[in-house]
């Protein structure tokens, strides 16, 4: 019986490992938006607010508060740098004070745990990025129930769990970065692989399925090869590049990297591999992580947004809201020294377009 | 494997044939290593490329610390232990060398610091079990927090960059094989001989076997198992070695489930969980056999999305036909 | 003999849950409210419900390390047979609960039938498992589950949140199983000694099976509630769970080596971790700090626990 059984999880691998081989693999379901391929993107339609309420929040304007803020996980540079700007704007403000905690891996359970404690807690706002945005949603919403004031950033959950969602760059906008920066290096024609964390982190499954859009489009001659899996495990990303080289050899002209992990672990395997200027490297990760293969020209751009001023952002907007200055229906808010940030989508922030560091300026930048 | 005489492991059955005793005593590593040729056979009849140089290294040489991290839970689980506080462990290690190659350390210390403070963190370890009588899953859960906990709040994930060229120890090769070949190859060679030709190396069996008979042999029995724990550390710390300089860059965070990786290379490759048999050939063949599959199933191209489920099936299968190989030789 | 029952680990480590109690509420008034304990029981119910059947696997001298890997997988194939194939709802619920029993029944069978040590065996389910749920899910997540499910995992059922209610049933069964019956007895005996369990005719490997198929089910009812709980179903739920559950149970005095332990030091075990979790969180420690210390407390209760014992026993 045990033998019928592996004989049919064996089988059903195997299918499935044929099946499997059609379109981008680690891309998510949602319907995609490419941009155009020249010129500037369409003025989005203007949407009415869409995002969630608090009921029956105290008056909070001008009066110290105290916000909780609770990324994805602790103990990774990327959410020590939002962290980071989310002080400066505390200090700059003087009128909240801003924790930050969260679980140390990054997992959906854990993460919604410490949400809870901190509405039992009793806090005036919390900041969020989304593990998983629906799986969130519920506890936010009871935050929001307990007139707490709900911002999220870097990670969406459903529009109507918070109120605000400070984004970064849109998914399509990052998306059309990328490739583009990947076509200017390998041509028109070049073949590339992707290594990520896992397929099931939202926002990279989100920038691939936009980035397929968006190459089908506008580099229809570019040829994907496969996405390959590294989970958050740099060594593990290192191995996974080397094999992409091994197994292509000269058909393979590009490597994405969608995560601070695996852009330079990619970077340092066509380093050894004596592949620099042959296999270009085009990724997202922060300039901290990419500066050895910057500077030695073996990468020859990195993009991201400024994750300390995404933090800061955040932290204007969540007081624009409780002071009541950030209202449904408004088309800005003032930012601090960013200015003035747009309002899209009913109820998102824009930060701006994504970042591409280089050479010149990539020590400009500690995060 | 109760009495002092039986101490040399694998015990052999002299009456039966040299051929006999050898499948008999080292089936498990006979077993693996078969898996491992007939995986490239077939692989590479796909794919040819699977068969490089290139490829062989990023296989073997990307995947030395886990062969090397795995010889010291070997010898650990044999003594009839566990410890699941090592990947937590070779990530503060790995911070602590990063930092001090990046402090101005000389590079050596940046290499040799890990070894010794791996040595006395699994020291204490080993002390608690032993002197505490609490068992190791106990005491290293809890490390595993500690650690974890540990790191993040220290650290705050911060990326060591700017590491001296001369620190990638990893990325050398001496006579044209990678450094982390020479390392899991001699490691494992000397971690070997010493458990099966020493008194010391055999009494980890013994005591695996059975502490009492082993206490009443005259062994040290905690002495043995706290000394087992800090040559455990000190192997983390080698292997923290080679995963440390292996990038140019290093993320102070705990790499996710590498003890997960270590524990199941040591028991596929013929550790007995039970204590009491088992050698460190067939942990470091177990190690490069998974990192083999890993890398097959992309040459293969196995459907991303079911890679996970091929490993986990193919684990499997290696251990039912280890069982069954071992269930006919009982009966016999 | 008296001295001896009354300082077993139970005793002292329900003196410890009091005093941190008494302690984590004197640090914050929002701790030891019914609002606050009901939610935190609601967080703990599936770890618990795991623990709860855990305790037994590791009596008999087991372990069960593929109970994350079975709460991603069932979550999956709920998701799939209603979403995907359009089976009704309740459907799903007990074809997924039937798939989950029969995951931990396969342990059962690599167990017994094969003789493979529970660990080993695990071990590679616990990778199997979860490559099933992710090859079958190809990292798509199903959402949009009717209002009437969610009652299960964000409702209350007169007044107590709903998943409570079945987790206190099925710590009740636990209990009187592992102490009171033939059953329990046999779960013991298997432990303390498995050969003499066998020549005593006693059904060890039918019991084995039916343990693991337990664990199994504990995992998939968990898996219910959770997506329950939090409305989508992932591949990656239920990751690390394993290590929760065992940390509760030996917690719980619950010997790793078998033939000792109860149903009761498991929710004790239970109890404790998530009043640290909790009350020192609403105390003012980060998540980081929290982990350091439910590491040191796990160590320290075991070796306070064991010192006693060995005096206990002169």
């Amino acid at each position: 019986m045990l033998r019928t059984m592996l004989a049919a999880v064996a089988a059903l691998a195997l299918s499935a490992g044929l099946a499997g081989a059609q379109g981008w693999t680690g891309g998510d379901d949602l319907p995609t938006n490419p941009l155009p391929c020249d010129g500037p993107a369409p003025a989005p339609e203007p949407m009415a607010y869409n995002g969630g309420e608090p009921a029956n929040p105290p008056d909070r304007n001008g009066k110290p508060l105290t916000v909780v803020d609770v990324p994805k996980l602790i103990g990774v540079g990327y959410f020590d740098a939002t962290s980071k700007g989310m002080q400066e704007a505390a200090a700059e403000l003087g009128n909240m004070t801003i924790t930050t905690d969260a679980p140390v891996e990054a997992n959906i359970d854990d993460q919604i745990t410490v949400i809870d404690n901190y509405i039992t807690k009793g806090v005036d706002g919390i900041l969020f990025a989304a593990n998983d945005g629906v799986a969130i949603a519920p506890v936010l919403k009871k935050a929001l129930a307990a007139g707490i004031n709900v911002v999220g950033y870097d990670s969406n959950a459903e529009p109507d769990a918070r109120q605000w969602f400070v984004n970064q760059a849109e998914f399509n906008g990052v998306a059309k970065t990328l490739v583009d920066k990947m076509a200017e290096e390998i041509g028109a024609d070049g073949s590339f692989a992707i290594v990520t964390s896992t397929f099931t982190t939202p926002n990279q499954a989100r920038w691939i399925a936009e980035m397929a859009a968006y190459q089908a489009a506008c580099h229809p001659e570019m040829k994907w090869l496969e996405t390959v899996e590294a989970q958050e495990d740099n060594i593990l990303s290192f191995n996974q590049a080397n094999t992409l080289i091994n197994k292509y050899g000269d058909e393979l002209k590009g490597i994405f990297g969608m995560t601070s992990i695996a852009t330079p672990a990619a970077a340092d395997a066509v380093t050894q591999a004596g592949q620099c200027g042959k296999i270009a490297v085009v990724g997202l990760a922060t300039p901290n992580a990419m500066r050895p293969y910057i500077e030695s020209d073996c990468v020859k751009s990195t993009v991201l947004w400024n994750p300390v001023d995404l933090g800061y952002a955040a932290a204007h907007v969540l007081r624009a809201t409780a002071d009541g200055t950030l209202k449904p229906g408004d088309t800005s808010v003032k930012a601090g020294k960013l200015g003035d940030l747009a309002v899209i989508k009913g109820s998102e922030i824009l930060l701006g377009d994504p970042f591409v560091f280089t050479k010149d300026n990539v020590n400009d930048f500690d995060f | 494997m109760a009495a002092p005489d039986l101490h040399a492991a694998p015990d052999f059955h002299p009456k039966r044939s040299l051929a006999a005793r050898i499948v008999s005593a080292y089936g498990q590593e006979i077993v693996i290593a078969a898996a491992i040729v007939a995986l490239f056979v077939v692989v590479s009849t796909i794919n040819p490329r699977f068969l490089g140089t290139n490829n062989l290294n990023t296989i073997i040489a990307g995947n030395a610390y886990i062969a090397v991290a795995a010889i010291g839970m070997s010898m650990v689980i044999i003594t009839g232990q566990i410890d699941v506080s090592v990947g937590a462990l070779i990530g503060v290690l790995a911070t602590i060398s990063g930092n001090l190659a990046v402090s101005g350390a000389p590079v050596w210390i940046a290499w040799i610091a890990p070894v010794f403070i791996g040595a006395a963190i699994s020291g204490v370890t080993g002390a608690l079990v032993a002197y505490g009588r609490l068992p190791s899953i106990v005491v290293t859960l809890g490390m595993l927090s500690i650690l974890k906990g540990g790191l993040v709040s220290v650290t705050g994930g911060a990326w060591i960059n700017h590491l001296p060229p001369a620190f990638q120890l990893a990325q050398q090769r001496w006579l044209g094989l990678p450094v982390p070949i020479w390392f899991m190859v001699a490691l494992t060679l000397l971690a070997f001989l010493w458990m099966r030709n020493t008194a010391f190396g055999r009494s980890l069996y013994a005591i695996g076997g059975n502490p009492e008979a082993a206490r009443a042999a005259g062994i040290p029995v905690e002495r043995r198992i706290v000394q087992t724990f800090m040559i455990h550390g000190a192997f983390a710390g080698i292997a923290t070695m080679i995963f440390a300089t292996q990038l140019r860059v290093i993320q102070s965070t705990v790499p996710p489930n590498l003890e997960l990786t270590i524990i199941t290379a040591s028991v596929i490759g013929g550790v007995s969980i039970l204590g009491g048999t088992g050698t460190v050939i067939g942990s470091t063949l177990a190690a490069i056999l998974f990192a083999a599959i890993g890398s097959a199933m992309i040459f293969v191209n196995v459907s991303a999305y079911w890679l996970r489920a091929v490993i986990g099936f193919l684990i499997l299968v290696t251990v039912l036909v280890d069982m069954a190989r071992r269930n006919r030789e009982f009966r016999q | 003999m008296t001295a001896k029952k009354l300082i077993r680990h139970e005793t002292i480590l329900a003196l410890l849950v009091i005093v941190a109690l008494f302690v984590l509420d004197r640090q914050s008034d929002r701790f030891f409210t019914v609002d606050n304990l009901f939610n935190q029981g609601r967080l703990m119910t599936e770890v618990g419900l795991i623990a709860l059947i855990m305790t037994f696997v590791i009596v008999t001298g087991g372990i069960d390390l593929s109970v994350g890997s079975i709460v991603g997988m069932t979550a999956i194939v709920l998701g799939v047979f209603w979403k995907n194939l359009g089976l009704p709802l309740p459907l799903a619920i007990l074809l997924a609960l039937a798939v989950g029993t029969f995951a931990g029944f396969v342990n059962g069978i690599i167990i017994t039938r094969f003789r493979v040590p529970a660990l080993i065996a695990t071990l590679g389910t616990l990778a199997l498992y979860r490559g099933i749920a992710e090859g079958i899910s190809q990292a798509r997540s199903v959402r949009g589950y009717p209002e009437w499910f969610f009652v299960l995992g964000q409702g209350s059922v007169l007044g107590v949140p709903t998943q409570l209610w079945i987790l206190g049933l099925v710590a009740l069964l636990s209990a009187v199983a592992l102490a009171y019956t033939t059953w329990g007895r046999t779960t013991y005996a298997i432990g303390s000694n498995e050969v003499a369990a066998r020549f005593s005719g006693l059904g060890v490997d039918a019991t084995k099976i039916a343990i693991y198929a337990a664990s199994g089910f504990a995992a998939a009812l968990a898996a219910v509630i959770f997506v329950s709980r939090v409305s989508t179903t992932r591949s990656d739920m239920g990751t690390g769970l394993e290590l929760d559950a065992i940390t509760a149970v030996v917690l719980g005095g619950t010997s790793i080596f078998g033939g000792r332990g109860t149903v009761v030091g498991t929710i004790l075990g239970l109890i404790l971790i998530q009043a640290l979790k909790n009350g020192l969180s609403l105390a003012g420690v980060k998540s980081d700090g929290t982990v350091v210390l439910i590491g040191a407390v796990l160590i320290l209760t075991i070796l306070v626990s064991n010192l006693f014992h060995r005096d206990a026993n002169r």
